[in-house]
């Protein structure tokens, strides 16, 4: 995927700003693959300006009420609408407070004017391999939920993102909201990019870790690793192992180097991201479990 | 002598401008009926023309025309002068323009060149210069020996060799056998963009009497006058250059720009005025940037020290097109032995077409690449001869007044101090203190330092010129035609000029606009020259003017003109402060009680030219090429982290000798901006192809830029103050100086600690990650032992 | 289609016809004169066409004009009070914090902007806040050294 556009202009379209949900639906069953929706735009305009896409209708989503939705209700978790931006995000305390791998990921994505327009559902929706929102997401076994005319479904985010710029939405459908479930007061979680001297993420991870005495829960999500964001299963099972934390944790870290997809492409090789891969797990599982 | 201007922090005169979004840039010039012009460029990096079909594109409403090259087969350039203004017959790199549209709108323009059709006999390619100097390699410039070419080069016909620079001094074979220490190494630097921020853009209007005006995004206005007259045929007189502000410049707007193309565009859109604005991605991909660069270096050491051999090839990437990189190979060749004194010496530097982006000059012109490999032979003969690197270049360092650089110039005695320089680095970052042990054990911290000169690379003859006249109330207009593109240099020049009047600064005028109709001649800015050419120019219509004052006052206050002076804008007697006559008084000539009058309007004329440089020798490359030399270096302490790679710089130190600072402010935003893209460069920045000569990351997200997260705790500088004679108050120039040892010091600093070579940039964290790996696997082993064992992780964190 | 757009642009009501695909950037630029808004890549990574949209920075390239019907917005223009210079602003020229010039407007902009959200800002939070634009020249220490000599004036507020 390379970037960069000869062009200054957009192509055609017509605009639409509905201001209900079901006006945005009939407009999306209306002109079907030839519409595409905006929130913050930040990635359909370049992806315009590219030519990567040119939708004849283009329906902008930020008028509609039902989705400024951001509500955290206790056993059932969090919403958050398809307009909620990054920034918005970033204020939100209870975020900060319990869902640290998202509040560390909306803190380290892009900057902070792009913050102030971009949102978590665009992010995710645009399925560029190297972002970050989707990654603390997954380790959270958040869903989104898609609604169309007809039809109201929830899918996870892993299954959701098919592959780069590819994901699981059919014309006439639209992601109003992400679903992140009630997590235990005891679950830890966090979030690690490296990005050192690029614009996107060489390699993000996110990790969720329950350990107490009567349960154990344990997710690794890997992102810009290959065409989309991975668990990595295997090393997750180690964790959920009895004995010395710091030895599975080192275990752990080398499983996962081993057994992801990885790919080599214009930020990083393959071998680099195996070898950040083994220390960026190391680091966050360390940094989690020393914090008490 | 206490000044009152001089060795000031004067802020920048144009900052009002600047922070009020009122300063003018070509990017917002917009003429009545104005066209849209936009390129079609090519998408295969070697093949013929077959055919173009433009058909479709002139049905897209708002067209206005559509023009291809072999319509306009004119060949242009400056020091090379190979370049096409399209693609006449072939493409060359992809990217080549071959095709412009014409419209009344952008839209309509873009609109346009999606629907031209070209039709190519795709060609063998060549990407790599090695490659390229093979005989069978397939030939990128098959009528070379019809270019028009400067007499400093030597390209040749039947090869794809633009220029081939060599120099011979001493016996070098002789050298090495004496040699007790041999040291070889290759060295990489791929290409890198100048990513000024204002795109190049230009605004044409082709007359229908035949005058051209030109608004540019552009360093200078002469050279582009001068290659549209040579190449297009177009009388000087009636080629009227206007360049507003820059937004940034760095070597990138020298030479040949799109102005020349875009002016054959207004004429073929009927004498309307054309705007052509290349976007990022063509800023990248269509437009010239750095060389690629490999150097091989061979250096013999005697046992105590002594450099008495080097033998060094250059090999310059030049991409499709080298018409100012021949320049590049031309000064990498000749300032090979940068400030050591090096008896025998030989060195090559090949200047090579490929089927890749062309090229041309980027701040600092070659010595980047030549410190870059020298600079490190330094440290790696320290190792093994035993002896500390500072030392070994105390050795070896040139004694100005006695020694001669590898052209056979021999240095002036006030050349400078490049003694002092090295003390004054080694007393400010500390050299033989140990740094303090970093937090975590898998990070170590080290410094490292390079040393630098570098004089101006321009022909022998590059002159300059100004133009200073008096407004009635003794205000000053000075006609300049010194770049402006945010280096500084005429906030010092107009400080001159109020120094030497005794007047205040907001009394001299300076206009914003470059013009080749207003403003006096200079051949260009570039290579850190304008404040010593310039300057030196504006002194002596300084001192035309200060005659004409003189010569009214004494007769006005009856007075020898030898006995009066300049002071707080009068003229006065000498001794006699109550005998005086203000300047407003004299300079539009002097008028009696009576009516009577005397003299005249003021106006001051004085030029520079450089009457001792010379072209170099074509087979031993001897000569003068420089007018001065700026002696510097850089140390740097920095922190490695042993498992990502990643470097960070804690402490920059810049030591330069500058003869004398006219404006310490100017000088540290010289300073902490050099550094900052010597460090960007160093660590971050390269143009990636694909194996089929695409860019592969024409954009910011992928091609990095340090950010201001990025930057160094610390930058310091200082100045050795030797000043030249012949300088402006004995001043040399600063600007491309301060990034050139950058890279160079932080490879040696990670050298030192590790013993980790690593000789390609840009130091990556991955790219010092597989050096560390390749070359001390166990360094690694022993850092991630580490990183395991340590416990307190969160508190390291905070 | 042709949209009609109301705007209060640097305090003033302005009127603007767009198309449905025009960019707010080319809008401002080009219709309505405001040149001080720069652009280096067009694509939401240099930040120099940022402006105050309805009180928030936004990068204008990033932006439809039609979506911004009766928004307010503010560029460097906007600072400028009663013929004054803003406190940002002669701290940029005192310090020279600058050297091209063609980034100075988004940075005078955001540093404004970041100085009224916190008048007292770490060194942190200012390159927190300043990190999406982008200074070639390498002014990045100078502009620091602005935004903290001029952070008193916004205390006094």
């Amino acid at each position: 995927m390379s970037f960069g556009s000869p062009y200054f202009t957009l192509p055609e379209f017509t605009y639409h700003k509905p201001k209900t949900l079901r006006e945005a639906l009939e407009l999306l069953e209306k002109y079907g693959d030839e519409a595409k929706v905006m929130a913050g735009g930040v990635g359909l305009i370049p992806f315009m300006k590219e030519r990567l896409i040119s939708p004849t209708h283009v329906i902008d989503i930020k008028e509609i009420a039902e989705l400024k939705k951001l509500e955290y209700k206790k056993g059932e978790g969090l919403t958050i609408g398809a307009t909620i931006t990054f920034s918005e995000l970033e204020k939100y305390q209870l975020l900060k407070e319990k869902y640290r791998a998202l509040y560390q990921a909306v803190k380290l994505a892009s900057d902070n004017i792009i913050r102030n327009r971009a949102t978590l559902i665009g992010n995710i929706c645009e399925a560029i391999p190297w972002v970050d929102g989707p990654i603390p997401l997954i380790a959270y076994g958040a869903e989104v939920e898609i609604k169309s005319l007809d039809e109201v479904r929830r899918t996870p985010v892993a299954d959701f993102i098919k592959g780069p710029v590819e994901i699981d939405l059919k014309p006439g459908e639209i992601v109003t909201s992400i679903h992140l479930p009630d997590i235990p007061e005891e679950a830890k979680s966090g979030f690690l990019k490296f990005n050192t001297g690029s614009e996107f993420a060489l390699l993000n991870i996110a990790a969720y870790l329950l350990i107490t005495a009567k349960k154990k829960d344990v997710r690794l999500v890997y992102g810009a690793i290959s065409s989309k964001p991975a668990r990595a299963l295997e090393a997750e099972k180690i964790l959920l192992r009895d004995g010395d934390l710091n030895a599975l944790i080192s275990m752990a870290a080398i499983k996962a180097s081993e057994e992801l997809e990885v790919i080599s492409d214009v930020l990083a090789s393959e071998d680099y991201r195996r070898h950040l891969i083994k220390i960026l797990t190391m680091k966050l599982l360390k940094e989690l479990v020393e914090e008490v | 002598m206490t000044f009152k201007y001089i060795g000031r922090p004067v802020p920048p005169q144009d900052g009002f401008y600047k922070v009020t979004g009122t300063a003018q840039y070509t990017l917002d010039v917009e003429l009545p009926g104005m066209l849209y012009a936009k390129l079609v460029t090519s998408t295969v990096p070697h093949a013929k023309i077959k055919k173009i079909d433009v058909s479709k594109a002139l049905q897209v409403p708002g067209v206005v025309k559509v023009v291809v090259g072999k319509d306009f087969p004119y060949r242009v350039g400056m020091y090379a002068g190979d370049r096409d203004l399209l693609a006449i017959d072939k493409v060359r790199w992809v990217g080549h323009p071959v095709a412009a549209v014409l419209a009344e709108s952008l839209e309509a323009a873009e609109k346009a060149i999606d629907l031209v059709d070209v039709e190519y006999e795709e060609l063998p390619t060549v990407f790599d210069p090695l490659e390229a100097l093979s005989p069978d390699a397939p030939l990128i410039h098959e009528k070379m020996e019809e270019y028009r070419h400067s007499p400093a080069f030597r390209p040749i016909p039947g090869t794809n060799i633009a220029n081939k620079f060599t120099l011979v001094k001493g016996d070098v074979e002789k050298g090495f056998r004496e040699a007790d220490v041999i040291i070889e190494e290759k060295f990489y630097i791929p290409h890198v963009s100048h990513c000024f921020m204002e795109v190049h853009n230009v605004v044409a209007h082709y007359h229908l009497d035949g005058t051209v005006e030109i608004w540019t995004s552009w360093q200078n206005v002469a050279p582009i006058r001068q290659i549209m007259a040579l190449s297009l045929g177009i009388p000087h007189n009636k080629i009227i250059v206007k360049i507003p502000y820059v937004g940034g410049g760095f070597g990138g707007k020298a030479g040949l720009g799109w102005e020349a193309l875009v002016a054959i565009l207004s004429k073929e859109a009927g004498y309307r005025p054309v705007k052509l604005v290349l976007s990022r991605k063509e800023q990248f991909t269509s437009a010239a940037v750095r060389e690629g660069f490999y150097g091989f270096a061979k250096a013999g050491f005697k046992k105590d020290g002594r450099f008495i051999a080097y033998d060094v090839k250059f090999i310059l990437d030049a991409g499709a097109y080298a018409d100012y990189t021949v320049n590049v190979g031309r000064a990498v060749g000749y300032s090979a032995d940068g400030c050591y004194e090096i008896p025998n010496i030989r060195v090559e530097s090949l200047t090579v077409y490929t089927n890749k982006i062309p090229t041309t000059a980027l701040r600092g012109f070659g010595y980047p690449e030549s410190h870059w490999v020298l600079e490190q032979i330094m440290d790696k003969a320290a190792e093994k001869l035993g002896i500390d690197p500072a030392e070994l270049r105390k050795i070896n360092l040139v004694k100005p007044g006695i020694s001669e650089t590898c052209t056979g110039e021999r240095l002036r005695e006030d050349a400078g101090n490049p003694q002092k320089v090295l003390e004054v680095l080694l007393e400010e970052i500390g050299w033989g203190k140990p740094s303090e042990k970093p937090r975590e054990p898998w990070k170590i911290r080290s410094k490292g330092l390079a040393l630098f000169v570098k004089g101006p690379a321009q022909p022998p003859n590059a002159s300059a010129s100004a133009i200073l006249k008096f407004n009635e109330d003794a205000s000053i207009d000075l006609l300049i035609a010194t770049g402006n593109f945010g280096q500084g240099t005429v906030t010092a020049l107009m400080q001159i000029v109020a120094e030497e009047f005794g007047l205040p600064l907001e009394k001299i005028r300076v206009d914003y606009i470059r013009d080749t109709h207003k403003s006096a001649y200079t051949w260009q800015t570039v290579g850190s020259r304008g404040l010593f050419t310039d300057g030196i120019a504006i002194l002596n219509a300084i001192e035309d003017a200060k005659k004409q004052i003189f010569k009214i006052a004494s007769e006005v206050l009856r007075c020898p003109e030898d006995h009066l002076e300049l002071v707080d804008g009068e003229v006065r007697v000498k001794g006699k402060p109550w005998e005086k006559i203000p300047l407003q008084d004299i300079v539009m000539g002097y008028t009696y009680p009576n009516g009577n009058s005397i003299g005249g309007p003021v106006i001051g004329r004085g030029v520079f030219m450089s009457t001792h440089t010379t072209y170099l020798d074509p087979e031993t490359g001897q000569g003068n090429p420089t007018i001065f030399h700026t002696f510097g270096g850089t140390a740097v302490e920095i922190e490695v982290n042993l498992l990502t790679g990643e470097v960070e710089v804690l402490k920059g130190v810049q030591v330069l000798d500058l003869g004398k600072v006219i404006n310490p402010l100017l000088v540290e935003q010289q300073v902490n901006g050099g550094f900052l893209m010597g460090l960007s460069i160093g660590l971050y920045e390269q143009i990636k192809f694909d194996e089929r000569g695409w860019v592969v990351n024409p954009n910011f997200t992928n091609y990095y830029l340090i950010r201001i997260k990025d930057i160094p705790k610390q930058i310091i500088w200082k100045t050795v103050e030797t000043p030249q004679s012949d300088g402006p108050y004995g001043a040399r120039g600063v600007g491309e100086l301060t990034m050139i040892g950058v890279a160079p010091a932080i490879a040696n600093a990670i050298y030192r600690a590790l013993r980790v070579k690593l000789n390609e940039l840009p130091m990556s964290p991955e790219n010092i990650w597989k050096a560390l790996r390749e070359q001390r696997p166990e360094i690694v082993d022993e850092a991630l032992k580490k990183f395991l064992e340590f416990k307190k992780m969160v508190e390291v964190k905070k | 289609m042709v949209h009609k757009l109301s705007l209060i642009v640097n305090g003033i009501k302005r009127t603007v016809e767009v198309k449905d695909n025009e960019i707010l950037l080319d809008v401002l630029r080009d219709k309505l004169k405001i040149k001080s808004l720069k652009a280096a890549c067009w694509r939401g990574e240099c930040g120099l066409c940022t402006v105050l949209l309805n009180g928030k920075l936004v990068k204008s390239c990033l932006v439809l004009a039609v979506e911004v019907d009766g928004s307010e917005i503010i560029t460097v223009e906007g600072l400028v009070k009663d013929g004054e210079l803003s406190p940002i602003q002669r701290a940029f020229i005192e310090h020279g914090a600058f050297q091209c010039g063609f980034c100075t407007p988004a940075f005078v902009l955001a540093s404004h902007q970041l100085l009224i959200e916190n008048p007292n800002p770490s060194e942190e939070e200012i390159k927190e806040k300043l990190g999406g634009i982008i200074c070639r020249c390498g002014t990045y220490l100078e502009i620091i050294k602005a935004i903290k000599s001029a952070s008193r004036f916004y205390q006094k507020k």
